[in-house]
Parts: C-alpha cells; structure tokens; sequence
C-alpha cells in the first residue's frame, strides 16, 4: 500500500509539472500580453518599454526558467493586473472558492445520493420518470446560463438574494456576527446552488444505476429474509454497497466542478480562484493564469488521490 | 489671447470659484455611500502609471491637479479651468514659463502640506524614463519645474503653445514626495507602497481589497471642501450581474449600462438613466495596406471603391437600428465633444445607385451569385470586430447586409479583445470596426490619423497618409486662438473625408444607470466622474448603508 502511495505521488508530482510546463507556454503562444490591454492613452513605445522592464521581451525558454525558479521559492512570480505577488492573490482567493466548490460538492452528493436511492427503488414510478427527466435537463444545461438564470430568478426578478459578490461591500463590516454570518450566506446561496445543480445529476445518475445494482444481490436478499424492515435494507444495506462507485466518482467530478467554478464564479462576481482566472486570462496576466491552472491541476491530482485512497479503504479487494 | 494679467487671473480665478470650481464649506447635511459597480479592478492607483480606467475613476478622487479643465473641455490657453491645487498662476511675459501659486490650505491625507518640490517631483516621476509611465510624451513640451518658494512652483516649458496650460495641468496629478521619493523608479511599478496611494483630493483611500473592492472615505478637512458624500466604493462585477445590482439596489451606479436595456432602466423605480455624450467616435477604418504588408491594399487602395462602400451603408438608420433616439452621428476623425469638432463637415451620402455605379467604374462587376469580381478575384474582405462590443457587432451585421446588396461580401471577423489588438497593431485586417475614446485635445487626432502615427510609436494602424492633412493637423494645436485652431480643424477633418480612409458611424454615447436617490454632479464628456465628491444624497432618500457615516471599517 505504501509503495503505491509513494508512485502515486510520484505520479501527482509529475502531472503537475507537465500541466505548469504546458500552461506557461500555451498561455504566452496565445495574443496579448500583461501590457496589451485596451487603451488608447498607452503607446506601443510605453508598452514595449514595460515589456522590458518586466522580462517579457526575452526568450521564453529564459522566462520559463525564471518561473520554475520563482515557484520553487513559493511565489509563483508576480500579478500585473493585482499589483501583488501572486501568491498573496491565491491566498485571497482559494478560500473561497474552496468554500463555495467544498458546499456544492456536499450538496450534490447529498442531494444526488438521496434522489439516486429514491429513483433506485422506485423504479418506473412517476418519481423515477420526473426526477429523472428534470435531471436530465438541468444536466444538459450550459452552466454558466444555468447561473444566469439563477440570477434573473432570484436576483433581479423576485429580488431575494444579492447579484454578486461574496459579501455587502459596504454593510458587511458593520453588521454584528450574526447578521454578517447571515449576509455570507446570503451571498453564497445562488452561486453554490448553481454549482451543486451542475454536478447533482451526475451523482444521482450513479447512485441510480449503483443502487439498481445492488438491490437484487443475495446480501439484500438475505437481510430482507432476515425480516430488517424495508427502510434499514435500503439505506443500510445496499447503499452502503452502492456507495463504493460513488467514490471513484468523486475523482471524476472534481475536474467538472472546478471548471464550474470558473463560469459561476465570473456570474456571480465571487471572488475565488474562477473569477481570478478569468480576470488574468482576460487581462494577459500570465503568472496568474498559469498559477489557477497549476492549483486546479494540483486540487484534481489530490481529490482523485484521496478518492483512490477511499476506495482502496472501503473495499478490502483493492488492499491486496 | 492668452490672459497675462495676474489682476485678470486673479478675479478669473475668483469667478471660477464663484460659479463652483472651489467648493464652499460643505452644506452640513453631507453623508451617504455610493456603490458604483466597476467593470474589474484598478490595475494601478500610482497616477503616474496609470492606463486603464477603474484605476483612473478612483486616482482622481484621491489625487489632484494643480488646475482642473472647464466642463466646455476648451484646451487652449487657460480658459475655463478652474483653481485646484494651484490658487492662482501667472504667465511670465514670454509666455515660456508659469509660476502656479499653492494652496497654503492644501494638505496630504496623512496631514503633511503640500508643497512646491511635490510638484516638482511629480513632474520627475511622470517623466522618468525609468518609470514608463504613458503620460510622459504628453508632457513632452515641458522643460522642466523649479521650486520658486515652498508654495510656488514654477513650470517652463519648450515652445510657446496655446496647449501647453493644458498639458501640464490635465496630465499631471500632483503626488507627495514624501510617501514615494524613497522608492528607486523602476521599482515603483512593482512597489507595495503604491496600493496605499496617499493625495490631497476630497477622498482618500479607506481600503482596497484586491478584486473585491476598493472604498474611499471623505477627507473631512480637505482643503476644497468636505465631499457631500461619506464614501465611495468601487466593486468589481460583471456586467449581467452589474445590471441586475443597479435595477435592484444593490449597487448605485453603472457606467456603460447596456443600450439595449435601457427602457427597463427608464421603467425603474430604483434607478434611472443619465444618456450623455464621451470623448470618442466609432468607425470601420479600412486599411491602406494589404494584410502584414507594404503593399496596396488590392481593394481599399482605389478610392472609387472606399467612396463606394461610404455610400453603401445608411449611416442615420444604422444609428437609429442600434441607438434608437440616443444616438449621435459621427462626421470624421473627431468626436463632437472636441472643442474644435465641426459637424458641417461633408460626409458622402448615402446613395446606393451611386456607389453600384462607382463599384461599376472601378471594374468591379456583378458575378452569378451576385458578388463582384474583378480579374477573376471576388469582392470580398474580412470585417474584424471586438467580440465584447455589442454596438460594434450590431454595426457589423448592419454594414455586411448593406455591402451585400452592391455586390460586396464581407466577412465578420469576431476576435477576443486581445487577439483583435495584435491582430490590428500589426496591420493583419482588411476592414477593422473600432471606437478610439481620446483626450480633449485634438493633438489626439495626429496620433490616429497623421503619418507619424504610423509604426510603433503611433495608432494610425490603417496606415492612412496625407501630407496636406499631417500640416492642417499640425496647425490645429499651434494656432493662436481657438477661432483659428477650430478653422484648421475643419480643414484637415474634411481633407481626411474626402480620402475616405474609413466609414463614420457613431459618436461614443453612455447610459449611466444611477440609483434614484442620488443627485448626481454635472458629467463631463471625458470623465463622468469627475465631479464625484459633488453627488449628494438628500438625508430623507438614504438607506442603512447610507447613514454609517465616517465609523472606520473593519482592518
């Protein structure tokens, strides 16, 4: 077990440094750079001479050495657009969007296991055939019309919730623990229950398809036999069972729910590590875009790492 | 003619402060926040480096000029600019050197005066090379600024100019020596010290929170005056977000609310929209040169075919189709908000039958499928367009239905803002749909349409080229008085028409979306912002986050 751990680390560590490599030189390949925003006050003498003074005009192969150099000092090189060490903006940003991706992956594997069970033993019932078409269709949804709408509804229509950002930019500050706890929340409902709509019809898909696995096997059977009431079967029994593939599918959705993050986040105006990418990537802030990247690849590399770990604990086939 | 009189200056000076440009005591009923929605963050607030907009809206709340520039934007001589930093100033006799007489009231926000060498400064750091900052070549006229006395700097300048006020007194915001002399210049691009920008304007900087907001607080003991409001606060948020904030109040103020959403802003009962022209002009410039070449264009080289294609689209419906009422029409190079702007200048006609008939002369003839060709070689180009710019895509649509029905197919060309950038720096387009926001000097104008903005020091990426026009365009800032810069100008506007380097179609017009419960200042065409400490909320209009006064905010 320590041996695979260790090669895959080894593995994770590899990925990640192929991703830095491949983001630094595709991001400078694309048009643009940090000094080519729109603006007609700034002359092309002005930003050349910026250029020159920030290493731009060098060759890339020196730019990429003096990158790997700045991350292995923990820097991750420097924001144009923020005026700020990179790494300070990750660490503005990356709670964030930690909060809102950790909330919409709770809710949809909690959400999509329970509709999953549900459809499971309904089969063929109206609510199987309902649900399994709303899924389906909030499934098929772009994500970032899914937020649009979102904000059209609840913001703009009905007016319940704010449009944007993470907090009351002026209230917040002022308002007694829970009052400002509530406004968090407040800010944080449209932007997490777009994100948790995006994944939860994956989840239930599986746990449909697990739990229609499970339910006619002999264990099932037997606990039926053993006289456990209908309630303990399912949700004791087979579920538990049924929960094995889910696992893996944590791995899997991890990729999905971040590029999630990425249209919310620019919706919403939720300053997290989506909507920093966006700015950067919209502004030519090159060690911003390749910093998001490298952390996303790095979040990828560690959820599928801790899910294959999981699986490996829950089913003892996988520890010989 | 310039005012050389200090007695002359002196009772201008007390006008100008009488109509407004200095700021009585306040009313005693100031207070309120105003939430104005940014379209990202500011990318600097060090006014020696700044380019981009956000950056500009707040660095001038925090920062100050030693004069401001009239709401009639008049750049000649010192006509309509209104005492700031500078009490008064006066003309040597020679007219190459002015001594701007300080406030003595003038502060910094961390208490320190203002003085004389922090004019001097400032005029260093702007023009060090070392610092690159974009404004240098505007102050390029000016020698050099000596320090007089504490409260007297004393600017010189090259030539004789009837911009030279201007140049100094627009471009340069006044920034203390001693909070940035001790950083080396080409360190302070990259300097912390510079996200904590200190000034002497009517606001200073309360916090800025990177990507999440930036909050101005009122400087209660501003020498001009305690602004009307308690704070401003800049947030970031994108534009469906930004519509949906201003319509429910969520946030006070949009700048650039989209067009086409405008009836529902009329129909609020939060906000209301304030329509008002800018400092810019859209065209569709088409490019002299073939696509990264030298050579001829091998279609917008022959001048029937420009004058054709002018001819092609309904300037006036196109107007209406995108802009319904709030349109304005472009006449050439030049916004009407220009000082010197003319709208008598000759714009071919819209005139269908006569520009199938010019495509005829030309050699350009109809094929099967309706396209003109000539030598076997279809009429056909591409029309580049910033994919963002909902009002340039509308044109777009508009100008290839138009070219269509004379035989010509154009093709959109929609580009990510920064592909379109160095798709046109580099002259790789055939017809390019753009909108050029400029200063209120026609200086400008030389930048985008003279020769020698050709090349990299220039925007004259179409490579448009008449001597006759470069010596008007020339003449229009050196002239004596505004009568004749504005005679010049109408001159080198309709030598430029008359070549046909591109087709004119709008003048740059806003909506402001304003909550209703703000009064809002005057808004001038170059910066809607820059009688922002003049906004007032009146104290039965405001909500909570209105009544928080000066209270500090959370570290």
């Amino acid at each position: 077990m320590r041996r695979t751990l260790a090669a895959r680390l080894l593995q994770s560590v590899v990925v990640v440094f192929i991703v830095t490599t491949i983001t630094f030189f595709v991001v400078r390949l694309a048009p643009g750079d940090p000094f080519s925003y729109d603006s007609t006050a700034i002359t092309p003498a002005v930003r050349a001479h910026w250029r020159a003074q920030f290493g731009y005009d060098q060759p890339l192969g020196v730019q990429y050495v003096k990158y790997l150099a700045s991350v292995a000092h923990g820097q991750f090189g420097y924001s144009f657009e923020r005026h700020e060490p990179v790494v300070a903006a990750l660490r503005e940003t990356l709670p964030n969007t930690l909060l809102l991706a950790g909330l919409a992956l709770g809710a949809s594997f909690l959400l999509g296991v329970v509709v999953g069970v549900v459809q499971a033993t309904h089969r063929g019932r109206w609510f199987d055939r309902v649900s399994s078409g709303l899924l389906l269709t909030l499934y098929s949804l772009p994500d970032f019309w899914g937020a649009l709408m979102m904000l059209l509804l609840f913001s703009y229509w009905w007016r319940l919730l704010p449009a944007g950002g993470a907090v009351d930019p002026v209230m917040h500050d002022y308002l007694p623990a829970g009052r400002a706890l509530l406004d968090r929340i407040s800010h944080l409902v449209l932007p997490a229950t777009s994100l948790t709509l995006l994944t939860t019809a994956a989840v239930a898909r599986y746990q449909r398809s697990a739990m229609l696995d499970a339910l006619p096997a002999d264990y099932v059977r037997t606990a039926r036999a053993k006289g456990v009431p209908e309630r303990g079967v399912v949700w004791c029994h087979a579920l538990r069972t049924a929960l094995t593939p889910m696992v893996v599918l944590l791995g899997l959705l991890l990729p999905a729910l971040l590029g999630g993050t990425v249209f919310v986040e620019k919706v919403f105006s939720w300053p997290g590590i989506g909507y920093l990418a966006v700015s950067a990537i919209n502004a030519r802030d090159y060690d911003v875009v390749t910093a998001t990247v490298v952390v996303g690849s790095v979040l990828v590399v560690i959820g599928n790492l801790l899910a294959d770990l999981l699986h490996a604990a829950i089913d003892p086939r996988l520890r010989a | 003619m310039r005012v050389h009189s200090a007695v002359a200056l002196i009772a201008a000076a007390t006008l100008a402060a009488a109509c407004g440009g200095e700021r009585a005591a306040s009313t005693g009923s100031a207070g309120g926040t105003v939430i104005i929605a940014a379209p990202g963050d500011a990318l600097s607030l060090f006014p020696p480096l700044i380019g981009d907009q956000v950056g500009r809206w707040v660095a001038d709340q925090i920062f100050d000029r030693l004069a401001e520039i009239g709401q009639d934007l008049s750049t000649v001589g010192d006509k309509g600019f209104t005492p700031r930093l500078a009490k008064r100033w006066t003309w040597s006799r020679d007219s190459l050197s002015i001594a701007f007489s300080l406030d003595p009231r003038a502060r910094w926000h961390d208490g320190r005066p203002v003085r004389a060498s922090d004019v001097r400064y400032s005029f260093k750091v702007f023009t060090d090379p070392k610092v690159g900052s974009p404004t240098a070549p505007l102050l390029a006229n000016i020698d050099s600024i000596s320090v007089r006395d504490s409260l007297t700097a004393v600017a010189w300048f090259k030539q004789r100019k009837p911009e030279q006020f201007y140049d100094l007194a627009y471009q340069l915001l006044i920034i203390p020596e001693h909070i940035y002399g001790s950083i080396p210049a080409d360190q302070l691009h990259t300097s912390e010290i510079t996200r904590h920008p200190i000034g002497s304007g009517r606001f200073k900087l309360e916090k800025w929170d990177a990507g999440t907001r930036i909050s101005l607080i009122a400087d209660t003991a501003n020498y001009r005056g305690r602004p009307e409001l308690d704070r401003v606060i800049f947030t970031p948020m994108d534009s469906p977000g930004a519509a949906a904030a201003v319509l429910t109040g969520q946030v006070d103020f949009v700048d650039n609310f989209p067009f086409a959403q405008l009836p529902r802003l009329d129909s609020s009962t939060v906000a209301r929209s304030i329509v008002f022209p800018q400092m810019g002009y859209a065209f569709a410039a088409m490019n002299a040169n073939a696509r990264r070449s030298n050579a001829p264009h091998p279609i917008f080289s022959d001048r029937r075919v420009r004058r054709a294609l002018s001819m092609a689209v309904d300037r006036v419906a196109m107007l209406h189709n995108v802009f319904g009422s709030a349109g304005r029409l472009n006449h050439g190079p030049f916004p009407m908000t220009l000082a010197v702007a003319d709208s008598t200048v000759q714009v071919p006609p819209y005139d269908t039958a006569a520009a199938n008939a010019l495509l005829d002369s030309a050699g350009w003839r109809r094929g099967p499928d309706g396209i003109r060709t000539k030598a076997g070689r279809p009429l056909r180009f591409t029309m580049a367009i910033s994919a963002p710019s909902i009002p340039r895509n509308a044109y777009g649509v508009l100008m290839q239905e138009a070219f269509r029905k004379v035989g010509v197919q154009a093709d959109i060309e929609r580009l990510e803002p920064n592909a379109m950038n160095d798709k046109v720096t580099h002259g790789d387009f055939d017809m390019v749909l753009l909108t050029f926001g400029v200063d209120p000097s026609p200086t400008d104008t030389k930048q985008f349409w003279a020769t020698s903005g050709i090349g990299p020091t220039g925007q004259n990426y179409y490579h448009y080229s008449n001597r006759v026009a470069d010596a008007l365009m020339d003449s229009i800032t050196t002239a004596p008085d505004q009568a004749a810069s504005r005679a010049y100008a109408k001159r080198a506007f309709q030598t430029i028409d008359d070549d046909l380097p591109a087709i004119w179609l709008y003048d740059a017009v806003v909506v402001e979306a304003v909550n209703r419960r703000i009064t809002t200042a005057p808004m001038r065409a170059d910066a809607w912002w820059a009688n922002l400490a003049d906004w007032s909320i009146p104290p039965d209009k405001r909500i909570d986050r209105d009544r928080i006064g000066l209270t500090p905010t959370k570290p």
